[in-house]
C-alpha cells in the first residue's frame, strides 16, 4: 500500500512539478546568490587590479625608477598604473575610471637627494570608491617609509647621487658603481640586523590537501547551518500535502477503505524525506560548485542528511497534526522553524550564542545535532560523533511520525476538517 | 437480508445534535433514500456508517456484523461516494480509478481491467487519459462514483452525488445508480432533491435536525397525509381561522396555511367531489381550488411545518 501511495504522489508531482521545482530552486538561488557575493574570494580570486594614475611632473631618473617599479613584480599583479598628464588624470578620476591619482611633484628628486627640507607626494583619492583608494594610501605610506629609511641611512651619499643625476648628458657609470659598492657594504655591515627579518611571511601552496588533513573553508562551516533551516522549510512544504489531501477529501476517502492512518502519513513523510534529500543535493552540491567545498566523508554525511530528513518530515507532520489546518500552519510553522534554527545554530554558530542557549538549549535541538555532526565530519573532529547524532535524529523522527499519525487520526475521528 | 442496519445512531458536536436515534435498514438490491435539507444530519449519518466518525451511541451493522468490531471487513464490503469530488485533479480518470482500486485491495492487473469496465459503464472511456481537472462537473461526479465501485462493493453509500451538476449529467448518474441497484447492490442514497428521492428510491427516510422523522415507500409516506389527494385553496385567507369553521377539523387535516393559500387533506377516505363541496361552502372567499397528488415535499411540510425547498 505504501508503494501505491508513493507512486500516486510521484505521479501527481510529475503532472504538476512546479511547486516542488520552485521550492528546490529557492535554496539553489540563495546558495548561488551568496556564491556570487563571496564566491570568487573563496577561490583566491581576490581583488581586481587597482587603476591608478601617476602624474610624473618631476620627470627625473628617480621618478623614472619609481614608475618602473610599478610595472614589476607584485605591483604589476595588483596595480594598473596609467602615466598621464595632470589634466587627463583628473578627468579620469571624475569619470570614476581610476581609484586615485599619484602626483610626483616637480623638483621631488632634487629636494629628496639634497635633504634640504621635507618632500611630499600628492595622492588624490577617488571619493566615489571606498576600498581601492584606501589600499593605495596604505601602499604609498609603505613607499614613503622606505624612502625615509633610505634617506636617513644613506644621507652621506645622497649629495653625490644628486650630483650624478643632475649632471648633463650620460650618467657617470663608474661613480654610480662606486656608490653602489658603498651602499652594498653598509647593507652587509647591517646584515645581521636585517637578515633574517624578525617578522616575515611566506606563501606556500599545498599540493595534496587530503594527505595533510581537510582544508578550512568558511562556507563548509556555514552551509550546514543554512541548510538545516532550508531543509526544514522544504519538509514543511512537502508535508503540507496532507492538508491538501484533507481539503480535497481524498484522505476521508482513504479512511473509508482503511481504518489506520499511519501508512498514509508515512507515505507523506517518505515524500518529504525525498524532497529534503533532493534539497540537500542542491545545497551541498551547490557548495562544491560555487564555493569549491570539498566535503569530507560523503557517505557519513549522506547518512546524517537522511536522518535529518526523517526528523524534518516527522517534525513538520507533527506540527501539521497539531495545527490541524493550513491557515494555522501558515501562522506558526515559519516562527517555529526560525526559532529552532536560531537556537540550533543556523544563523550564528551555537558557540557564539549566550550561555543559556550555548550550554543548555542548543545541544537539545536536532538542528544542532545535524549542524555539529556535519561540521565535525568536515573538520575531522569528534566533538559530536555523527553516528550518535544520526541515531538521535532517526529515533526522534520516528517518534514524531507515529505521534503525528495518532494526532491526525484522533482529530479526524472527531470530525475536525482542514 | 439486510446489508446495512443502523440502530439508534447518535452524534453530538458541542451543543449541536447532528444525529439522534437514527434507525433504518437497507436490503440487497434496494435503493434507500435519506432525504433532508442541508444540515439535516445526512452526511453525519453516512460518515458514521462508513467509519469516518465514531458514533456517540448506537450501532452500525454491515452484512450482519458490527462495523467497529471488524472495520476492515466492513470496509471491504462497502463503497463510499463522498459529497465532494474526492479525486486527484492532476491525475487522469484512469489513474484515479486504478489508484483507488489498488487501495481497495485489487492487484495492478485487476485494477486495470476493472478500470476499463468502470470507464465503459460510466461512458468515460474516451476521456480516460485526460487529467481530471479538465473534466466537466458531471464527468468528475461520474469518476467520483466509479472510484467507489472498483472493488465491486455489495453496499454503496452515496452522499448527494449529484450536487451542483446540470440536469443531463444528473439524469445519467441516476440511471447508473438505478442500474447498480438492479444488479443487486444495496444503496444508501442521501439527497435533498425531492425528485431524485421520488423517482430513484424504493424506500425513503425523511431526516431533519438529526432525527429520522418518517420512513417508508413513497405511497406509504403519502398515505401519512390521509389519502392520495391534497386540496389547495387560494384566496385572501389572512383573516381566516379554520378553528372557527364548524366541523372543519373533523373532516380535514391542515398541511399548510399561508395568507393566500391553504393546503388540506381529507381526514377520511371521502370522495373528492364531496370534499370539494365542503371546501367551497367555507365562510371565506376562495378564488381557486385545485387537487394534487401529495409529494414528498408535502410530507416534509406536514412533518416539519416547513418546505424542504426553503
Amino acid at each position: 500500500m505504501l508503494w501505491t501511495l508513493l507512486i500516486k504522489d510521484l505521479r501527481r508531482a510529475r503532472h504538476n512539478p512546479w511547486p516542488y521545482l520552485l521550492n528546490l530552486a529557492l535554496p539553489l538561488c540563495i546558495t548561488a546568490l551568496i556564491g556570487l557575493v563571496f564566491g570568487p574570494s573563496s577561490k583566491g580570486g581576490g581583488l581586481d587590479r587597482i587603476n591608478l594614475a601617476v602624474v610624473d611632473e618631476d620627470d627625473s631618473v628617480l621618478s623614472s625608477l619609481l614608475r618602473g617599479a610599478m610595472n614589476q613584480g607584485d605591483f604589476k599583479k595588483h596595480l594598473e598604473p596609467r602615466f598621464l598628464e595632470r589634466k587627463e588624470a583628473f578627468k579620469q578620476i571624475n569619470d570614476n575610471k581610476i581609484s586615485a591619482v599619484l602626483i610626483i611633484p616637480k623638483g621631488f628628486t632634487r629636494s629628496y637627494l639634497a635633504g634640504d627640507g621635507p618632500v611630499a607626494f600628492e595622492l588624490i583619492k577617488n571619493p566615489a570608491q571606498s576600498f581601492y583608494p584606501a589600499i593605495l594610501e596604505e601602499l604609498l605610506q609603505v613607499a614613503v617609509a622606505g624612502l625615509n629609511a633610505a634617506a636617513r641611512n644613506l644621507r652621506s651619499d645622497l649629495p653625490e647621487w644628486k650630483e650624478i643625476f643632475e649632471k648633463e648628458g650620460r650618467p657617470d657609470m663608474k661613480r654610480i658603481a662606486g656608490l653602489m659598492v658603498r651602499v652594498g657594504d653598509r647593507f652587509e655591515q647591517a646584515g645581521h640586523y636585517l637578515f633574517p627579518p624578525l617578522v616575515g611571511y611566506e606563501t606556500t601552496t599545498r599540493k595534496k590537501a587530503k594527505a595533510e588533513g581537510p582544508a578550512l573553508n568558511v562556507f563548509a562551516f556555514l552551509l550546514p547551518g543554512m541548510a538545516a533551516m532550508f531543509l526544514l522549510f522544504l519538509a514543511d512544504h512537502a508535508i503540507r500535502d496532507l492538508y491538501r489531501e484533507v481539503g480535497a477529501r481524498t484522505l476521508d476517502r482513504f479512511r473509508t477503505l482503511h481504518d489506520r492512518l499511519l501508512p498514509f502519513v508515512i507515505s507523506k513523510v517518505v515524500l518529504a524525506m525525498a524532497v529534503v534529500v533532493l534539497g540537500s543535493i542542491v545545497m551541498f552540491g551547490g557548495g562544491v560548485l560555487i564555493f569549491g567545498i570539498r566535503w569530507e566523508k560523503p557517505l557519513a554525511m549522506a547518512a546524517v542528511i537522511l536522518a535529518f530528513g526523517l526528523f524534518a518530515a516527522g517534525f513538520m507532520a507533527f506540527i501539521a497534526a497539531l495545527a490541524r489546518n493550513e491557515r494555522r500552519a501558515n501562522a506558526v510553522n515559519g516562527v517555529i522553524v526560525m526559532c529552532l534554527s536560531f537556537v540550533g545554530g543556523s544563523f550564528f554558530p551555537a558557540r557564539q550564542l549566550p550561555p543559556l542557549f550555548r550550554d543548555h538549549l542548543s545541544p537539545l535541538t536536532p538542528n544542532y545535532w545535524f549542524i555539529e555532526a556535519l561540521r565535525a565530519l568536515q573538520s575531522g573532529g569528534s566533538d559530536t560523533p555523527w553516528t550518535w547524532a544520526a541515531l538521535k535524529l532517526l529515533v526522534l523522527g520516528l517518534a514524531l511520525v507515529i505521534a503525528a499519525s495518532w494526532l491526525f487520526q484522533r482529530a479526524l475521528a472527531k470530525g475536525i476538517r482542514a | 437480508m439486510f446489508l446495512l442496519q443502523v440502530t439508534r445512531l447518535c452524534k453530538t458536536f458541542g451543543e449541536v445534535r447532528a444525529a439522534s436515534d437514527v434507525c433504518f435498514e437497507v436490503r440487497a438490491g434496494e435503493i434507500y433514500g435519506l432525504l433532508g435539507p442541508n444540515g439535516a444530519g445526512k452526511t453525519t449519518t453516512i460518515s458514521m456508517i462508513s467509519g469516518l466518525l465514531r458514533p456517540d451511541a448506537g450501532k452500525v451493522a454491515v452484512d450482519g456484523a458490527d462495523f467497529w468490531s471488524d472495520p476492515a471487513r466492513a470496509q471491504k464490503i462497502m463503497g463510499v461516494v463522498p459529497q465532494e469530488v474526492a479525486l486527484y485533479e492532476e491525475l487522469s480518470g484512469r489513474e484515479n480509478l486504478e489508484f483507488w482500486g489498488r487501495l481497495a485491495g485489487l492487484t495492478a492487473l485487476e485494477a486495470r481491467g476493472r478500470a476499463n469496465e468502470v470507464l465503459d459503464a460510466l461512458s468515460l472511456a474516451d476521456r480516460a487519459r485526460d487529467a481530471v481537472k479538465n473534466y466537466s462537473g458531471g464527468m468528475k461526479r461520474r469518476i467520483n462514483i466509479g472510484c467507489a465501485l472498483m472493488h465491486r462493493p455489495k453496499l454503496l453509500l452515496l452522499d448527494e452525488p449529484t450536487v451542483g451538476i446540470d440536469p443531463q449529467a444528473r439524469a445519467n448518474i441516476l440511471e447508473f445508480v438505478r442500474k447498480l441497484g438492479a444488479e443487486g447492490a444495496a444503496i444508501l442514497y442521501t439527497t435533498h432533491y425531492l425528485e431524485e428521492a421520488e423517482t430513484l428510491c424504493s424506500r425513503i427516510g425523511i431526516i431533519d435536525h438529526g432525527k429520522l422523522l418518517a420512513e417508508g415507500t413513497l405511497p406509504e409516506l403519502q398515505k401519512r397525509l390521509g389519502g392520495d389527494q391534497l386540496f389547495v385553496l387560494e384566496g385572501n385567507l389572512q383573516q381566516a381561522n379554520p378553528d372557527d369553521w364548524p366541523g372543519f377539523r373533523e373532516r380535514f387535516r391542515i398541511i399548510q396555511k399561508l395568507d393566500h393559500q391553504l393546503v388540506v387533506s381529507s381526514q377520511n377516505s371521502r370522495h373528492p367531489s364531496e370534499c370539494l363541496r365542503d371546501l367551497l361552502e367555507l365562510p371565506v372567499r376562495v378564488e381557486n381550488v385545485t387537487l394534487k397528488r401529495p409529494s414528498l415535499n408535502d410530507v416534509f411540510l406536514q412533518l416539519t411545518g416547513r418546505e424542504l425547498r426553503e
